[in-house]
């Protein structure tokens, strides 16, 4: 490798470019997995499931109904929305009783994941779908003349989603009615119900946040690697889950920020190691290997939930 | 349920998977070695779930297990017999290595590490193509291992899953079996009764790894070629759902699990499919099936098949002859008597969030006496038992055992060293019958393993004659010798705090705490229960209760340490100290 490329700034600042909205789309997917486990204490496992059919969802809107990028983005939030809710009365509610188990509504959630999947790839077949090329402007703005910083039309868009999305969150739990009570839920059920919240109701709300969420980042995948097939939500479900740990489960400005360090150290490990496109796959597990030896309840996590 | 006979459910239910598995086979007699190596890797599944931990790694022990063998084979001409123990020796130190740091952490986070194991596995193996032949990879037929690879035949998978049964039928009556139950049910009350957690959930893990890296062997061997996509997410998911349909409480649920869900699939499509052409291409129909068995166990059969046949594990039956002989003496353990001072509890604190549970308590516990610990509700007093049983880290202080630190400790640890307890909120393994219960509070004095029970070592069969000796004389001392064979859950509440003190006593403590040992009892109940902790009290046993009825609390201690909102507000001999103003203040306010 030529080290004059490692020092060179376009090529780190092209670099931070990928990597930060590579991260972007990570820190929307895994927000929805925090979301989820913040409150009810469980791993929702089809997450990764729900956001699959969400890219087919905006696929479907944008080239068979021809309609523009801004509602098929909306479609495919709604039709996350959707699933997840589906979810949350198939798969968890039942489970959600008395003396019953943790693993349980894991397990459901691995077998949903599996039906979801299955579904889609006897509806879909196996084969990549692509957005139609005209959906966005394919030349790169150049910051810094020909020779300097490539910056994608769907990067910005990536990027800009991304912050209104995570921004809309946070002002939605810290700031709305809804999002009080949802962290009233997520710190006990049972005192919850008996200040009158209709704890159901909120942890739909949660399940069609979430799912929104995972509407979201499966549009934006589309645009950053257009590139939608039945098996897309394992490639991204790992590095969710490891961003989740990275940030601390629970915790959404962990999910933020541990999605763009993944990002950022994917793209570097791409750009920088020898052979690092081959394994950059390994890279989340890795991470989230080291985080769990080294610092297990995350970088904003509390310590009292994470031991045996 | 209770009442239900298993035998004629369990005969049922295998005879149904016999039939079915029969008929699939007669189809496509090929099959059989695919429906030995689901049952394996169901097996392996069931070690995990059973010991109440998700891993998804199996699908990747398998690969490594084919792997490893293939290259040993092929490679390097092994034989087929060598590279089986190799192949899993390498799965058991790679379990170990994501099990150590994992294993320590809450249940969740092996869910989550193991879920993206498969896939760092895969690239693995596709990222070196000289040994594992790349992606859809190594075509064992080409090597001269072709014989050898024949020679892998369905009898060697037939006896070592024979071989596997027997290590489960021995294990589910031996002292580990019990432990894992207890742990299934309630892992914090099982590391008070002296199972070191941890490494019980890092052997099962282990072990997990090991039979899937064997089915992944055998597997390699009778498929003749590896495409490592075959070692995928579906496929851990699929193993699971074998075990899951079975169910996790006894060992023959992963057997009646893969054998459903390996011949169901086949058979609707190629019987049903005879009759609806779309069934047949129907490709995704295995996965379908699989995905709703799990889906539906969970919800409406969470204990899988074998909780609908009323089976559990090792139910350990004793004739009415041994329930209705004369009683022994109280086991109790005095110790040597050298030191005076048991327990020392010095400046402790703990703070939760910044509120402070304890603040600075300090007391001692002399050997052979009885401290009583009273105070309000919410004064820190479980806080202070939890402390000492290791459930809870103090923030700052010590805790003191015959002069060595032990706040530091293992909760296990400290039940080994002497420390028994009983909860203020009932912690029994409910499913298990009172007798289990007393016998798994004994778990740290019997000197058996898994090796003493595989064996058949006479030691096995003495120290579990003894062990239900011992606990059906405690039994008898706190009159519950006629409830033995019931589950512990269907006690009444007085009763099931007798089966606690009587599980705490079998682990022969040379301290006891007792928390709250009457509450939910009556008069007569209560004063019963005065008197048999004054008997352990002259039998030499130290002890140290918390309790509200001031009565029992008068007549059976020596000494009183009264806490309000984690405050040590008097100390003393009872007498005195329920004159102290500032205690009848505490419990009954200023005027």
């Amino acid at each position: 490798m030529d080290l004059t490329l490692l020092l060179d700034p376009t090529y780190l600042g092209q670099n931070l470019v990928d990597g930060l909205s590579r991260g972007a789309v990570y820190s929307v997917f895994a927000l929805g997995f925090t979301l989820i486990f913040g409150i009810l204490d469980i791993v929702n496992l089809a997450h990764a499931a729900t956001y699959m059919w969400c890219a087919f969802a905006g696929w479907l809107v944008l080239t068979s109904l021809g309609l523009p990028l801004p509602l098929a983005l909306l479609a495919s939030m709604a039709a996350g929305a959707l699933v997840a809710v589906g979810l949350e009365f198939l798969a968890f509610r039942p489970l959600r009783r008395e003396g019953s188990d943790r693993l349980a509504p894991m397990i459901s959630s691995i077998g949903a994941s599996l039906i979801l999947v299955s579904v889609a790839e006897a509806v879909f077949g196996s084969q990549t779908r692509r957005f139609p090329s005209s959906v966005l402007d394919p030349h790169p703005l150049l910051i810094g003349g020909p020779e300097g910083l490539r910056v994608t039309w769907a990067q910005v868009l990536i990027v800009s989603i991304s912050l209104v999305l995570m921004a809309s969150l946070g002002w939605f739990i810290r700031r709305t009615r809804t999002g009080m009570a949802l962290r009233a839920v997520a710190a006990s059920q049972k005192a919850s119900r008996l200040l009158g919240i209709n704890v159901n109701s909120i942890i739909l709300t949660a399940f069609s946040v979430a799912g929104a969420l995972a509407g979201a980042a499966g549009i934006l995948v589309g645009l950053l690697t257009n590139n939608i097939f039945p098996g897309m939500g394992g490639q991204v479900e790992l590095r969710g889950l490891a961003v989740v740990i990275l940030g601390g489960m629970g915790s959404i400005e962990g999910a933020v920020v541990g999605g763009i360090v993944l990002g950022v150290i994917e793209t570097f490990t791409i750009a920088y190691l020898p052979g690092g496109a081959d394994f950059k796959d390994a890279v989340a597990f890795l991470l989230l290997f080291l985080i769990l030896l080294v610092r297990p309840q995350g970088l904003f996590g509390q310590k009292s939930s994470v031991r045996a | 349920m209770r009442n239900k006979t298993p035998s004629a459910w369990v005969f049922g239910l295998v005879a149904i998977v016999v039939v079915l598995d029969s008929f699939f086979l007669y189809r496509n007699p090929a099959d059989f070695d695919r429906l030995l190596i689901n049952a394996l890797l169901a097996l392996s599944a069931f070690v995990t779930l059973h010991a109440r931990l998700l891993s998804l790694a199996n699908a990747g022990f398998m690969a490594i297990g084919a792997y490893t063998s293939a290259i040993l084979v092929v490679k390097f001409s092994w034989p087929l017999a060598a590279s089986l123990p190799a192949a899993v020796l390498v799965c058991g130190l790679v379990a170990l290595i994501i099990g150590l740091p994992v294993l320590k952490l809450n249940d969740v986070y092996l869910a989550v590490a193991t879920l993206g194991f498969g896939e760092v596995v895969r690239i693995v193996i596709v990222l070196n193509p000289d040994w594992t032949g790349g992606p859809t990879g190594a075509n064992l037929s080409t090597g001269f291992a072709y014989a050898l690879m024949k020679q892998a035949q369905s009898w060697m998978l037939v006896a070592f899953l024979g071989l596997l049964v027997y290590f489960f039928v021995r294990m589910s009556r031996s002292r580990t079996g019990r432990a894992f139950r207890a742990i299934r049910e309630n892992p914090s009350a099982a590391s008070t009764m002296g199972i070191p957690l941890v490494r019980y959930r890092i052997g099962a893990f282990i072990a997990s790894a090991l039979i899937a890296g064997a089915a992944g062997v055998f597997y390699a061997h009778t498929v003749g070629s590896l495409d490592s996509t075959d070692f995928q997410f579906g496929r851990a998911v699929n193993i699971l759902s074998y075990a899951v349909l079975g169910g996790a409480g006894h060992w023959l649920g992963p057997l009646l699990g893969a054998g459903v869900l390996t011949a169901l699939p086949v058979l609707l499509r190629d019987v049903v499919g005879a009759w609806f052409e779309g069934l047949r291409n129907f490709v995704q129909l295995p996965n379908i099936l699989n995905g709703l068995a799990l889906m539906l166990t969970i919800v409406f059969l969470p204990g899988g098949l074998v909780a609908l046949a009323g089976l559990r594990r090792g139910r350990r039956t004793v004739s009415e002859a041994a329930l209705s002989r004369e009683k022994g003496p109280v086991a109790t353990n005095p110790g040597p008597s050298k030191e005076d001072l048991l327990l020392v509890i010095q400046d402790l604190t703990v703070s939760f969030g910044g509120l402070n549970a304890l603040s600075q308590v300090g007391f001692e516990v002399p050997r052979g006496r009885v401290l009583g610990l009273i105070g309000p509700n919410g004064a820190g007093k479980t806080t202070l038992v939890n402390v000492i049983t290791g459930l809870v880290r103090p923030t700052t202080g010590r805790v003191l055992w015959k002069g060595r630190e032990i706040h530091r400790l293992s909760a296990h640890r400290i039940a080994v060293a002497g420390v028994g307890r009983t909860y203020q909120n009932i912690q029994l393994f409910g499913e298990m019958t009172v007798l289990e219960n007393v016998i798994v509070g004994r778990h740290p004095r019997i000197r058996t393993n898994l090796a003493t029970s595989w064996l058949w070592l006479p030691v096995e069969r003495r120290e579990e004659t003894k062990a239900l000796e011992k606990a059906l004389d405690l039994l008898r001392e706190l009159g519950l010798s006629h409830l033995a064979q019931i589950p512990a859950a269907q006690l009444s509440y007085g009763d099931q705090r007798r089966v606690e003190i009587a599980r705490a006593l079998a682990l022969e403590p040379e301290l006891l705490l007792l928390d709250e040992p009457a509450a939910g009892m009556n008069e007569v109940e209560t004063a019963r229960l005065s008197a048999f902790l004054l008997d352990l009290k002259r039998a030499g046993l130290t002890l140290v209760i918390i309790e509200h009825h001031m009565d029992l609390i008068m007549k059976v201690c020596d000494d009183l340490v009264v806490l309000n909102f984690g405050r040590t507000i008097a100390s003393g001999d009872p007498e005195t100290v329920a004159r102290d103003p500032l205690v009848v203040e505490a419990y009954l306010g200023r005027d």
